[in-house]
């Protein structure tokens, strides 16, 4: 970690600049308000972790955990996680950079599903003012629309400044660019596609259910059922492939 | 779609469990992504083509001697899993043999889902579970009790065979009690403190409140297509 320790010196000399008076004249605004203000050393992990082979760390916050926080918590807590994982992506970025094993890796996934979470308990905290008020969710609409192929595409709905009858740009780039008879033809060739994909999937279900049956006579019934719902047994075990071994009791 | 679902369903629940990892860390460290769609008008947009066989040994799908086993261009020959409905074996459970060389002894078996011997046996008819009341083997069945709590019952017997203690165990900890807290843990009188109370704000007409930031200016009028 010969180069951390560089960037470390480096920015113990840089932060002796970075006094009150110099961070208020160049308009440094502290976010932080940490008792221990790092400065950029707060973009790496704690010295104790440099070099170890595994970090630990708890679970993710769940839902059910953010549901019952008020909104200022949960905003202070986002910060928290958004520096959390900028310090483990620079960390992550260093490992690679040195070609050394990045400890404790799931940490990135923990702070991530963590601020899904949380984003997702606010959207439902405003969504409920919204419903309440207007009727309406207030997020942003998104609908399903044809695209230029024919094909079903999501479209969600974007704010503009002029109505689309007279934005021209708009509805340049709404243009279909292909021709109705090729959208025609592509499409005949996509479902037929997809129907020997579909038909294929079912044939392969069909002989491994076959497979199974041959190899483990006393399987659970209800259970293959239960995986493979679209292969009819009864038809399987009519097949001239099934050959049960016999069962001696 | 489907097919995904299937291939990380097949990664045992409890093995999961036992490694203590987030769900999106295994599927990030298994995948292995051939071809990813360009981004632009495509007629199907953000098409992935990535592996989808793998081969489950006894190695860790998270691992590198998992990787190993199926790196890219390596396949294997087919392997049958038969069915089941519930898993019904944990760590900590004395299990009989039934099968080999070592048919009848008793064992106290691992989280896996074979156990680790030379060879590993299939759940479904090599081993069955001991029932604690007379130390005989028995098949089970799931049941629910009076205080609606699923159980495993002998079907010999009819007793309850309970749940090993041993079966929370994770990698990181014995028991939910003893686990040591990491210096960037929320501790748990933290986590479980309601501050929440109900307005009629939103998130953001809460927090401009509480932070002083005072919005008069009206919104010109926008179209939403």
């Amino acid at each position: 970690m010969s180069r951390l320790k560089y960037i470390y010196n480096h920015f113990c000399v840089i932060n002796k600049n970075f006094t009150t008076k110099n961070a208020l004249r160049n308009q440094f605004r502290f976010l932080s308000q940490t008792p221990s203000l790092r400065g950029l050393m707060e973009f790496f992990d704690d010295e104790k972790n440099w070099g170890e082979s595994d970090v630990k760390s708890g679970r993710s916050w769940r839902k059910d955990d953010l549901r019952i926080k008020s909104n200022t918590d949960l905003h202070k807590l986002w910060y928290i996680l958004l520096k959390e994982k900028n310090m483990l992506l620079t960390m992550e970025h260093e490992h690679n950079d040195q070609a050394r094993l990045f400890p404790g890796p799931e940490r990135i996934d923990k702070v991530i599903e963590s601020m899904e979470n949380l984003e997702e308990v606010v959207r439902e905290r405003n969504r409920a003012y919204y419903e309440l008020e207007t009727g309406e969710t207030g997020e942003q609409i998104e609908k399903e629309i044809t695209g230029p192929f024919g094909l079903p595409v999501d479209y969600k709905l974007t704010e503009h400044s002029i109505p689309k009858e007279v934005n021209a740009q708009w509805q340049k780039e709404q243009e279909v660019k292909c021709r109705p008879e090729d959208v025609t033809n592509f499409l005949l060739k996509y479902k037929e596609k997809e129907y020997l994909a579909n038909k294929r999937r079912q044939r392969r279900n069909f002989n491994h259910v076959i497979g199974l049956l041959n190899r483990f006579p006393k399987m659970d019934m209800e259970a293959l059922k239960e995986q493979y719902p679209d292969v009819d047994i009864e038809k399987a075990k009519a097949s001239r492939r099934y050959k049960p071994p016999p069962i001696f009791d | 779609m489907r097919l995904t679902q299937i291939l990380y369903s097949r990664i045992g629940e409890w093995s999961k469990r036992y490694a203590n990892l987030p769900e999106r860390y295994i599927k990030r460290t298994m995948e292995q992504v051939y071809w990813r769609n360009p981004k632009g008008i495509q007629y199907k947009a953000n098409t992935i083509i990535k592996r989808k066989k793998f081969h489950y040994t006894l190695d860790r799908p998270w691992s590198a001697q998992f990787y190993e086993t199926n790196s890219p261009g390596i396949l294997h020959p087919k392997v049958f899993v038969e069915p089941i409905k519930k898993w019904s074996f944990f760590k900590g459970d004395r299990v009989e043999i039934l099968m080999g060389k070592d048919k009848g002894k008793q064992e106290r078996g691992g989280v896996d889902v074979y156990i680790q011997e030379e060879e590993p046996l299939l759940v479904t008819d090599q081993v069955s579970l001991v029932d604690p009341s007379d130390l005989k083997s028995t098949g089970i069945e799931w049941r629910y009790t009076d205080s609606g709590e699923q159980v495993r019952v002998s079907l010999r017997t009819g007793r309850i065979i309970p749940m090993p203690a041993t079966a929370e165990e994770t990698i990181d900890y014995k028991s939910k009690s003893t686990y040591k807290e990491q210096p960037k843990d929320t501790i748990e009188k933290d986590v479980g403190e309601i501050t929440f109370e109900p307005l009629l704000k939103t998130f953001e007409m809460d927090i401009m409140d509480k932070m002083g930031i005072r919005e008069d200016r009206i919104p010109k009028k926008s179209y939403w297509y």
